[in-house]
């Protein structure tokens, strides 16, 4: 790995020496385990979020179930967990003793409240035990009281209230964490920012269900015959994560940073969170699945990608893919292509040819000697299943045509009904809108 | 070998580790994963491979879409012995050699490095269906035509399962104690267990097939007496009983065993008498096939001193499945190939003591392709032996013709049949299995079974 790679982050004014935080979960729940995750080499953590004390906080049993895909686990994770049930004392302590001997490392205070008072109470206490930062919970996702978690996040008035009561009682910088259960997230984020948000984190986890018991009719997890619709994290979330992090990264009138999150495990999911933007990242998943051990192949992984093509501050790369997500109308339609399969690496298995006819353009024949496909090329639609499909990597690829190919048009089964089509050509224009 | 326990030798430790039951199979989370490995092929070559029809990639692809219940019906409709087979069959020259074999090219992705373990993943889709009680076949309506069916070995089973299906009321005459044929009295339990064995038989009696046992029909047109009794029609598949043995017609010779009768004692309630002749002594096997491997097996299971296996032609020449031969030197058993039997050396009690043998070399191929064993002279020598068993070939009982009289066999006393129908040359009597092929498979002797019971089911419509 190499040394001249700089991991080095500063947002909202305060340095982090790589960009790779835990985000406020169970995996940052203690002290004791958040001092392992930073001998592991986490640049920071957003501590699980603060409860005042108000309320007494039990978790439902079990709290947790996995959503795996043939033998792959994990591929999501759904949770009713609630936000801490520690004491606050006890978590503000572990605050003292963390900045104690992890000088280096940021804490972000995670809190949550239910009306300004408790808001302004968490964030008042959490500054003065030494929280480098605010994240405001405006997402947890099974709460059912309106004016709290998720209830907040769209409820966009309401985040911008907090926000600012927030603001006036701290002088630290104050991130809000958005939920991802709304449309467009650009809308709650400028009120975080009208409210005087420093910087918005996004993803919370995505409402959901995931599993449905069978022989008792309770979704999972099965709370003693009970379910809720409820959080989902980890991988299979990771393009909703990518999308509202681009596009608020996109939005020139929010122009705040951005913390992401939302299904990172390895090096390439947060290299594409921050091409889309984001400037911090955050994990849990990839640690309820993994370990704080991921962070060696996040730093290593990350270092080397870097060192191989000569880039050596990783906030160089923040937003790199942004110019080129554009909209539809913009694609250049007069160019296409087909695909070419390097048929010395098949391996005869015929899938491509399954597809094909079944989803695809009928653009593959089959040699049922040879175990081979027969392509034709003017009937294929180039659209790739039969590479998603492919065990081979890499032997079947996209080829760009000249422009003057044309493709074949998928023939009607028998022109003999023509006379029996009931059809007039559609030639009417849309009503005009009015624009005020 | 025994545990000796403050002077007492305890049989049952042993008999339970190593021959009562068979190695688990995989569970429901390994046979996801072996599925997963799948590449779902179009045109499936292991599909083309069944001697039974089995199409694998069509259980595999069901139960990688968690459609468990119909994997294993598209098992069992097709063959109500695939638990067996999935155990039994030599899947590495089956379906799944087709599996690997198919792929050349210079890329080996995951699913296509090695064979998917079809065998295994068969087996488990059995036995889950089993565990959870899941019954995939339904009777048809009742039918009023009987039929019989002579044998209870997998021909016999696999036939009276689809006239079952087909909702004839059957019968199997059995003569032995126990129904299985050679899956009861011939496979050792290592490989293949009771339980199990138990398990599969259900699932043909569950179909309504009646199974008597301890009813030969050896009398003289035995099978001709059926047709007279009121049997429709009647199913052959009697299997091969007796041993090839240099000895034919000599006096007895005590310790001389052929392979049946040493394997059925094993089984039959002689297996202590069996472990006190081997044990601690010197076992001297003849044969190369898989008959012989499980007799040189189980005689170092049981603690023979030293096993012998003699064999007329060289290593690569055995028709033993790799694993199994090495397997068996792995156990520990000396293998004297290139060395062929003569004779046997008997003392004055008639008590073997031995088998002489000559020495041999390859010579050309004979008409199965192998290299043929040519005697070199002059190279006699005695092998030491307390026990002999004879590995070299199933053939039928030498009187069975007399059971069908008017059923044309050939010179081996093998039955003839029409091969994609199983019809002899008598109206209503129709044969398969060992009894028309020879030394075969259980697959085979399945899909005769069933070739047989649709023929019988159109034979039945006229
Ligand atoms: C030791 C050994 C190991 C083997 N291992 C394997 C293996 O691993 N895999 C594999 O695929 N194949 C194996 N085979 C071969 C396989 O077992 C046979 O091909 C298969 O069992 C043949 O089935 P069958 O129904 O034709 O005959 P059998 O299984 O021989 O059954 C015939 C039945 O008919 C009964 N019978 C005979 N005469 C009469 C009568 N007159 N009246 C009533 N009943 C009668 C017998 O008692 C027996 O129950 C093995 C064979 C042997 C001997
Ligand atoms: C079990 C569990 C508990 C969580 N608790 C909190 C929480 O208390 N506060 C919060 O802001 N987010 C919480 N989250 C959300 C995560 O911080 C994160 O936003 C989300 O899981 C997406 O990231 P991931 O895919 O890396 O897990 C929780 C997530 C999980 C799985
Ligand atoms: S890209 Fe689509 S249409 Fe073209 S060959 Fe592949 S599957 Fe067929």
């Amino acid at each position: 790995m190499s040394k001249d790679i700089d991991l080095s982050v500063e947002f909202c004014g305060v340095n982090f020496k790589n960009p790779f935080l835990l985000s406020s979960s169970p995996v940052s729940n203690s002290a004791e385990m958040v001092e392992k995750a930073f001998d592991a080499g986490w640049g920071g953590v957003v501590f699980k979020t603060l409860n005042s004390g108000r309320l007494s906080i039990i978790h439902p049993s079990p709290r947790m179930n996995s959503i795996n895909y043939g033998n792959q686990k994990e591929v999501a994770v759904q949770n009713v967990e609630q936000i801490s049930d520690r004491p606050l004392k006890d978590n503000l302590m572990d605050f003292l003793y963390l900045k104690k001997n992890y000088p280096d490392r940021p804490i972000v205070a995670s809190i949550m409240g239910f009306f300004e008072e408790e808001w302004a109470y968490l964030a008042k206490v959490a500054e003065d035990n030494g929280a480098d930062m605010l994240e405001l919970n405006f997402s947890c996702p099974h709460m059912s009281i309106e004016g709290s978690g998720h209830k907040v996040g769209q409820s966009f008035h309401l985040i911008e209230k907090f926000t600012s009561t927030v603001k006036n009682s701290v002088s630290i910088p104050v991130m809000a964490k958005m939920t991802p259960n709304i449309t467009d997230m650009r809308e709650p984020a400028m009120y975080a920012k009208n409210g005087g948000a420093d910087a918005i984190a996004a993803i919370n986890t995505v409402r959901g269900i995931s599993q449905i018991g069978l022989d008792d009719w309770v979704p999972k997890p099965n709370v003693f015959g009970k379910s809720t619709v409820s959080g989902t994290s980890g991988p299979a979330i990771k393009p909703i994560g990518l999308k509202f992090i681009a596009e608020m990264a996109q939005c020139k009138e929010l122009g705040l940073p951005l913390s992401g999150m939302g299904g990172i495990e390895t090096w390439i999911d947060a290299l594409e969170y921050i091409a889309v933007g984001a400037t911090i990242l955050q994990a849990t998943t990839g640690v309820m699945h993994y370990g704080y051990r991921v962070v060696e192949d996040l730093i290593e992984g990350l270092s080397d990608f870097m060192a191989g093509r000569n880039i050596t501050k990783i906030t160089d790369l923040v937003g790199k893919a942004l110019p080129n997500l554009q909209e539809t109308e913009n694609f250049e339609l007069d160019r296409q292509g087909v695909v070419n399969f390097d048929m010395a690496r098949c391996i005869g298995c015929g899938q491509c040819v399954v597809v094909c006819h079944d989803a695809g353009g009928q653009a593959l024949d089959w040699d049922s000697e040879k175990r081979r496909p027969l392509p034709i090329e003017e009937k294929c639609l180039s659209c790739m299943l039969c590479q998603f499909v492919c065990p081979v990597q890499g032997m079947i690829n996209y080829k760009e045509m000249p422009n003057s190919w044309q493709r074949k048009e998928t023939a009607v089964r028998d022109s003999g009904v023509e006379k029996d089509v009931k059809y007039e050509v559609f030639n009417k224009e849309p009503p005009k809108v009015c624009s005020d | 070998m025994p545990v000796t326990y403050k002077g007492w030798r305890i049989w049952t430790v042993k008999y339970e580790d190593n021959f009562k039951t068979m190695p688990k199979g995989f569970g429901y989370a390994q046979a996801t994963a072996e599925v997963n490995r799948c590449l779902l092929c179009h045109d499936a070559p292991c599909s083309k491979e069944c001697p039974a029809d089995t199409k694998p990639a069509e259980f595999i692809r069901k139960f990688r879409l968690k459609n468990v219940t119909g994997a294993i019906r598209t098992i069992k409709e097709n063959n109500i012995l695939g638990g067996a087979c999935g155990v039994l069959c030599p899947t590495n020259r089956l379906c799944e050699k087709a599996c690997s074999a198919k792929f050349v090219s210079d890329d080996k992705p995951e699913g296509a490095d090695r064979p998917i373990q079809i065998g295994k993943i068969q087996r488990f889709l059995v036995e889950y269906a089993w565990q959870t009680g899941f019954i995939p076949i339904e009777k048809k309506d009742e039918k009023t035509e009987k039929i019989a069916v002579v044998g209870s070995g997998p021909g016999g089973l696999s036939c009276a399962a689809e006239l079952a299906k087909n909702g004839y009321p059957v019968t199997i005459f059995e003569s032995r104690p126990e129904p299985g044929g050679v899956l009861r009295y011939g496979v050792i339990s290592s490989r293949f267990d009771m339980d199990f064995l138990e398990r599969e038989i259900n699932d043909v009696t569950a179909l309504g097939v009646d199974i008597q046992c301890n009813s030969p029909i050896d009398k003289k047109a035995g099978a001709e007496k059926l047709l007279d009794d009121g049997y429709s029609a009647v199913f052959m598949a009697t299997g091969l009983w007796a041993a090839a043995s240099l000895k034919n017609n000599k006096n007895e010779i005590f310790g001389l065993y052929s392979s049946v009768d040493y394997l059925s004692a094993l089984r039959d309630g002689r297996f202590n008498e069996m472990v006190e002749n081997i044990e601690d002594k010197t076992v001297a096997v003849i044969g190369g096939g898989s008959v012989a491997m499980d007799c040189i097996q189980t005689a170092s299971k049981i603690g023979a001193k030293d096993v012998y296996l003699v064999y007329r032609r060289s290593y690569a020449q055995m028709p033993a499945e790799p694993e199994e031969r090495i397997e068996a030197m792995e156990d520990g058993v000396h293998f004297i190939l290139l060395n062929q039997l003569t004779d046997y050396v008997v003392n004055k009690d008639n008590q073997i003591e031995g088998v002489k043998l000559v020495r041999t070399r390859l010579g050309d191929s004979d008409e199965s392709g192998r290299r043929k064993p040519e005697i070199i002279s002059d190279s006699e020598w005695v092998l030491d032996a307390d026990v002999v068993i004879e590995a070299i070939g199933n053939t039928a009982l030498e009187n069975s013709p007399e059971w069908y009289p008017s059923v044309t066999v050939d010179e081996k006393n093998l039955i003839k049949v029409a091969p994609e129908t199983g019809k002899t040359n008598v109206d209503g009597i129709f044969a398969g299995g060992d009894a028309v092929r020879g030394p075969a498979l259980v697959v085979q002797a399945v899909q005769d079974g069933k070739t047989a019971a649709r023929a019988i089911v159109e034979y039945l419509k006229n």
